[in-house]
């Protein structure tokens, strides 16, 4: 032990360990890449698996059908007679079918405003109360008017109801059941979920006149074709990247896939050949959508609030009709209303390579955490750095005799350099206070204003380090290459904290903006060399914040062939932000972004030697 | 079903021979109301009272009562007050008991008014609340705890789980019922106990139809099944104890059993064997054909909660085996509510007696025949109003509904809204909640507000509040609150409170599911108490109960953390501990080590092992010697 101490302590002292956390870093970005891309591999991802046994999935006998669907028939074509009215009128009908079916109707008024735009409409709901069970417990079915494409819910809204019907024939539910029917597939179930939860601001967001008890699970229904299908897609995101409990897919996936035989696909991978391109893919997938944090549907509301959620949407040419999803829909209420508790035994943090394989957190976080890490590394290397005293590089005066350059050039380990603390700290909070202006910016402009904005902000963050850069320099107290040291080292402390605390709650978006800040790792001042300042300046400029933004906007979504367009994307980035309460725009613009103008003000530094500086003074 | 119909009807006529349009001969007293202060002094009787109500379903009130005098009851002396029970009662020193065991939720918006208004029921799971005897509270809590405990044997229920953390003693919300000579002296004690999560079953019901005298094999109490009450929408039973003292003639100690259910119509009328709601064949199905697009494959279905037709052995499986014998004669046993306007037909020998208000009927039957009685549906062709099918339902004096606000493992809130129907009337009442000790609640955070103004709090309808604070793990939280809401407005009610976080044993096997929260109880109170009218409460009612979630560890964490903590403890402390108690000194100085210790060691034992064995020889005989010298010494001595 004492000579393990006593070598630590020396190696501490020893030159050599500063020139170690650049390859540690490269080593931690390298790993925590390679590792992400072995979990596709049957050896790192696992079979799911049910882990709550009172769900029992598929073990019921469905029995929707038969005369059922005269009765869904009926209900399309009042749905069909609808389809241009307006959302009072819809609600009207939906509320005259729902309470001749004995059911209690509440209808709640939203208004959101966003991007200078106003989104407002009417939910309506009907409660199916439990026939012997008392209010303490509810389930959900969502059948949103409108998809998230925009389409009509052409058949999903008459199946909602024809299910209402044949459940409210039923006598063994144990929970209440809730149909909701809103107007939109983001804002209506966020208003009413929100106010249910009593957690909504009343200007916006009207307050429930009717309620039921704690919500144990939501599945929702979007259902625009109106032929038959092959599959169902099980859409699972949450706002902000949380997931619903695993157990509740894995229901759906045995009722669906297991006794109804029809396919399940999950991240618009409608073919899936379980191989590893086709499992890394769904999930790159799946993680580029959690890193987003944007809401996929109509269930996505409703996982913030610890309510396990998944929409279910028919796709493909095939044999099945309606009445399969609907008896899809039966097996999986049935499976929850045999819920004793609340979803708990299963994960909340995973990744699905495909239906029945999965990834889980102790086996993927690492991957984060270590390119999380890198900064950190970095960090402290830099840090220790700065506490010693500088190493003349660059010996220009021939008159010193070699044994005079050899003391300078090895400095006493011995005596610590007091830090200049000051400037630096400066440097990086005025960062990360600017950092405020775009995130007020996107989130308060008007929709038409959104874009020249995005272009000005874009010219301004690409001048701004050149003005500080100019700034630290021929300011009376210029700035030491000590003082960039620890100018990096702050940002990239701080950058390393917030990702590695991110990557617990939203692992894809830490993993992800931690591989664009990699760079950050490396650059230092090159005053000397301007063929690798103009090359880090390159790669800092591609891999800026707003570089990415405007390059994912225009680059062809998941399934479209073309992107959905800059003013399409920071819309939608600022009605996620007023509606669903992302948060990604916060990482974006007060996390990585303040670290990147931090790395590209000391790849422009200029810094002056400590002995300059002193003859200067002098 | 409608093609089964005529076969079902031709079946029933040539049984039963049917008496439509009985004449009225005594109209005697048959509301629930009435009945409830009849004539004290018959000694048994037993009624049945049905009650169509809107959406299909069929409200039926069973109600037993039997009197016994407190001087036979005192003397140990038996005949219809079940000596089970009696005995119980005098052993824990009972003044008067009520006892409920209640499923489901009653639906005020369609049903209406409450039946009894509201006195003869309970929260969801079981409560209790009686009147004892005794000097001290301490007294009065053990007296609580036999009656409880013997009470659970007898009943098959939770009940020894009323311990001190779920009893109350309410100050406002309960009044006896009966007529005590002492009532307001400081030996009687009211206790109040609940248990939200009891589930209410069959085993429950069979030992409170061994309490009657017909037992359920006779009279109304036959209808009575496991499967059909337990099928029902809401269904409480009550077991009422209380002494009558009538104003001429001796106090009597009376025991009324009441069993109040909902049937859901359709529900009741599937077949036992085939209780599957299957869809029904596409031609059964009644459609709305107004439709244009009404096709033999398309179907709008028709409102089909208008049109039922019923009868009681449709609904309850079997028809009343007769009358129980034991009953008092001048009381019909079975009612009906419905419009005169109506068709019933009873079964033969059966008397119908039509009540003046036009609104409902009684039957008289004979004790040997079973009987039996059906509704036909009204004609099909026109568009029955459903007031012509079912009395209107009474708009009951206050709705309420409590519900759960906020989210999250830490706070929370309860908000109970409360609406008043009266156009002119404002109503008072008290509101109590008694809650389990780990929520906390913030008193300060209680308000009221009335709907329309908003943000507005309104503390001037609160005129009273009783608050007993939690104490953890000994007693739950009691809060009585005298309010009063405005007519024809709606009153929030909230508050705030905190989740404590239990001990890892505290938690049920099945923590996730959430801690139940017992019903509140709404008494309102009746204005002209001065008018002879002695009953303290003019309504009761009860909100549903809710599901209050706390913060639930992940319970094989404990297991997780204990060896983590272990571990990381047993590295860091071990490490320090031999940094600060080693001394470190110069290799050269300190003692040899390593292997050329353990060398040196070994070479001087072995050299130790070879000198014994070569003296080995010469000590045994040396020892023996000194051995013999130290007991000659003795000797010698």
């Amino acid at each position: 032990m004492p000579r393990l101490l006593a070598s630590a302590l020396s190696l501490r002292r020893d030159p050599r360990l500063l020139k170690l956390p650049p390859y540690l870093s490269l080593l931690c970005i390298v790993v925590g890449v390679v590792w992400l891309f072995l979990l596709p591999l049957d050896d790192y991802s696992r079979r799911t698996y049910i882990s709550e046994n009172a769900l029992l999935p598929g073990q019921v006998h469905t029995y929707f059908g038969g005369s059922d669907q005269n009765v869904f028939r009926a209900y399309k074509h009042e749905t069909d007679e609808l389809a241009d009215k307006g959302n009072i009128e819809v609600n009207d009908k939906l509320e005259s079918i729902a309470k001749g079916l004995g059911l209690k109707v509440g209808r709640q008024n939203f208004t959101y405003s966003s991007a200078g735009n106003t989104h407002s409409g009417q939910n309506m709901y009907a409660i199916l109360q439990a026939p012997r069970g008392d209010a303490t417990e509810a389930i959900v079915l969502v059948a949103a008017w409108k998809n998230v494409k925009g389409e009509l819910n052409r058949s999903g809204i008459p199946l909602v109801l024809t299910l209402a019907r044949y459940f409210k024939r039923w006598s063994l539910w144990s929970k209440d059941i809730i149909f909701l029917f809103t107007p939109d597939s983001i804002a209506g179930p966020q208003a009413w979920v929100d106010a249910y939860h009593d957690a909504h601001d009343s200007s916006r967001v009207a307050s429930l006149p009717l309620k039921s008890g704690a919500l144990q699970g939501a599945i929702a229904l979007d259902f625009a074709r109106e032929t038959r299908f092959k599959s169902v897609h099980i859409v699972y995101d949450g706002v902000n990247g949380q997931l619903p409990n695993l157990d509740l897919i894995n229901s759906v996936n045995h009722v669906a896939g297991g006794q109804m035989g029809m396919g399940v696909a999950i991240q618009e991978m409608w073919k899936h050949s379980t191989s590893y391109h086709d499992r890394l893919q769904t999930m790159l997938r799946g993680m580029l959508k959690q890193g987003l944090g944007l809401a996929s549907g109509p269930h996505s509301s409703f996982i913030p609030y610890h309510v396990d959620a998944v929409t279910l949407q028919p796709f493909g040419d095939g044999w099945q009709d309606e009445m399969a999803i609907g008896r899809v829909i039966e097996g999986t209420f049935r499976s929850l209303n045999n819920l004793l508790e609340h979803l708990h035994q299963s994960f909340f943090f995973y990744l699905l390579m495909q239906r029945d394989r999965f990834v889980s957190i102790g086996t993927y976080l690492p991957s984060a955490m270590l390119v999380a890490a890198n900064f950190t590394i970095m960090a402290i290397a830099l840090w220790v750095k700065s506490g010693q005293p500088e190493v003349q590089e660059v010996i220009t005066e021939k008159t010193k005799t070699a044994e005079e350059a050899e003391k300078i050039a090895v400095p006493n380990p011995h005596v610590a350099v007091e830090r200049d603390l000051n400037l630096p700290l400066v440097v990086v909070a005025v960062c990360h206070v600017l950092s405020v202006v775009p995130l007020y910016l996107f989130n308060h402009l008007s929709e038409s204003a959104l874009i020249p904005a995005f272009v000005l902000f874009s010219v301004l963050s690409a001048i701004l380090p050149f003005l500080l850069s100019n700034l630290l320099h021929t300011s009376t107290t210029s700035t030491t290459t000590q003082q960039y040291n620890l100018i990096q080292s702050f940002s990239l402390l701080l950058l390393g904290m917030f990702l590695s605390s991110l990557a617990t709650l939203n692992f894809s978006l830490a993993f992800l903006v931690g591989v664009f800040s990699a760079p950050l790792t490396f650059v230092r001042p090159c005053p000397n060399s301007p063929v690798l300042k103009v090359l880090s300046m390159i790669v800092l400029y591609v891999l800026s914040p707003t570089t990415v933004v405007l390059v994912a906007s225009v680059l062809p979504g998941l399934d479209e062939k073309v992107g959905y367009g800059l003013g399409e994307v920071l819309k939608q980035a600022a009605f996620a932000w007023d509606v669903t309460g992302t948060y990604t725009p916060v990482v974006v613009w007060c996390v990585w972004w303040p670290a990147w103008i931090a790395g590209v003000v000391s790849v422009l530094g200029r810094p002056e030697a400590a002995g300059e500086k002193k003859v200067k003074k002098a | 079903m409608r093609r089964f119909f005529p076969s079902f009807l031709l079946s029933l006529l040539s049984l039963l021979c049917f008496s439509p349009y009985a004449v009225v001969a005594n109209p005697s007293t048959t509301s629930a109301d009435s009945t409830s202060v009849s004539d004290s002094r018959s000694d048994y009787h037993e009624q049945l009272i049905l009650r169509p109500l809107p959406l299909s379903a069929l409200l039926a009130s069973f109600n037993f009562r039997s009197n016994t005098s407190l001087s036979a009851f005192e003397a140990h002396n038996f005949r219809f007050f079940p000596r089970s029970l009696g005995q119980i009662l005098q052993h824990a020193g009972t003044r008067e008991l009520h006892l409920r065991f209640s499923l489901g939720r009653w639906d005020a918006e369609s049903w209406g008014a409450r039946p009894w208004n509201g006195a003869r029921e309970g929260g969801t799971g079981v409560e209790m609340w009686a009147w004892l005897e005794a000097e001290t509270d301490e007294e009065a809590d053990h007296k609580w705890l036999t009656l409880t405990n013997a009470l659970s044997g007898l009943f098959c229920a939770s009940l020894n789980f009323i311990d001190s953390t779920r009893t109350t003693r309410p100050v406002m919300s309960f009044q006896p019922e009966g007529n005590h000579i002492d009532a307001n002296a400081t030996n009687m004690h009211l206790l109040y106990g609940v248990l939200p999560h009891e589930v209410v079953c069959t085993e429950n019901l069979t030992p409170f139809l061994k309490l009657l005298p017909c037992k359920g094999k006779a009279g109304i109490a036959s209808l009575l099944d496991g499967h059909k009450l337990f099928d029902s929408s809401w269904q409480t039973m009550a077991i009422d104890i209380r002494p009558v003292c009538p104003e001429d003639g001796e106090c009597v100690l009376q025991i009324e059993q009441s069993i109040d259910m909902v049937l859901d119509i359709d529900r009741s009328k599937r077949p036992r064997d085939n209780p599957i709601p299957r869809p029904p064949p596409a031609h059964e199905m009644k459609c709305n054909t107004s439709k244009p697009y009404n096709a033999h494959d398309t179907c709008f279905p028709a409102d089909s909660a208008a049109n039922q037709d019923w009868s009681i052995s449709q609904i309850f499986g079997r028809p009343i085996k007769g009358a129980c014998p034991l009953t008092d004669p001048t009381v019909s046993p079975v009612c009906i509510q419905v419009p005169d306007s109506r068709v019933v037909f009873a079964s033969e020998g059966a008397i119908e007696k039509k009540n003046p208000d036009q609104t409902s009927r009684c039957f008289d039957f004979p004790a040997e025949n079973d009987f039996e009685i059906f509704l036909p549906a009204p004609d099909g062709s026109v568009e029955v109003v459903v007031d012509q099918l079912v009395n209107k339902p009474e708009t009951p004096l206050l709705y309420a509904e409590r519900s759960f606000t906020g989210h999250g493992q830490e706070r929370g809130g309860v908000q109970t809204i409360l609406r008043n129907p009266s156009p002119d009337q404002e109503v008072e009442f008290i509101y109590m909640e008694s809650l389990p000790w780990f929520m906390r609640i913030y008193l300060h955070t209680i308000s009221v507000r009335v709907d329309g103004q908003p943000g507005k709090a309104d503390d001037s309808l609160i005129h009273e509040v009783y608050y007993r604070p939690a104490v953890d793990r000994a007693r739950g939280t009691q809060l009585e609150v005298r309010m009063t809401v405005p007519p024809a407005s709606t009153v929030f009610l909230t508050y705030d409170f905190e989740k404590s976080i239990l001990r890892y044993t505290e938690y049920p096997p099945d923590a996730n599911r959430g801690f139940d929260v017992a019903a509140a109880i709404i008494t309102i109170l009746n204005k002209d108490q001065s008018v002879g009218n002695s009953r303290f409460a003019a309504y009761n009612l009860r909100t549903t109960t809710l599901l209050c979630n706390l913060p639930t560890p992940d319970f094989s964490m404990p297991y997780n953390v204990i060896i983590f903590t272990s571990t990381a403890i047993a590295l860091a402390f071990g490490g320090m501990f031999n940094i600060l108690v080693r001394r470190f000194v110069a290799a050269n100085e300190g003692p040899e080590n390593g292997l050329k210790k353990g060398v040196n060691k070994l070479k001087a034992k072995l050299a130790g092992v070879l000198k014994k064995t070569k003296k080995g020889g010469d000590k045994k005989q040396g020892s023996i010697f000194a051995a013999a010298e130290e007991v000659t010494t003795e000797k010698t001595e």
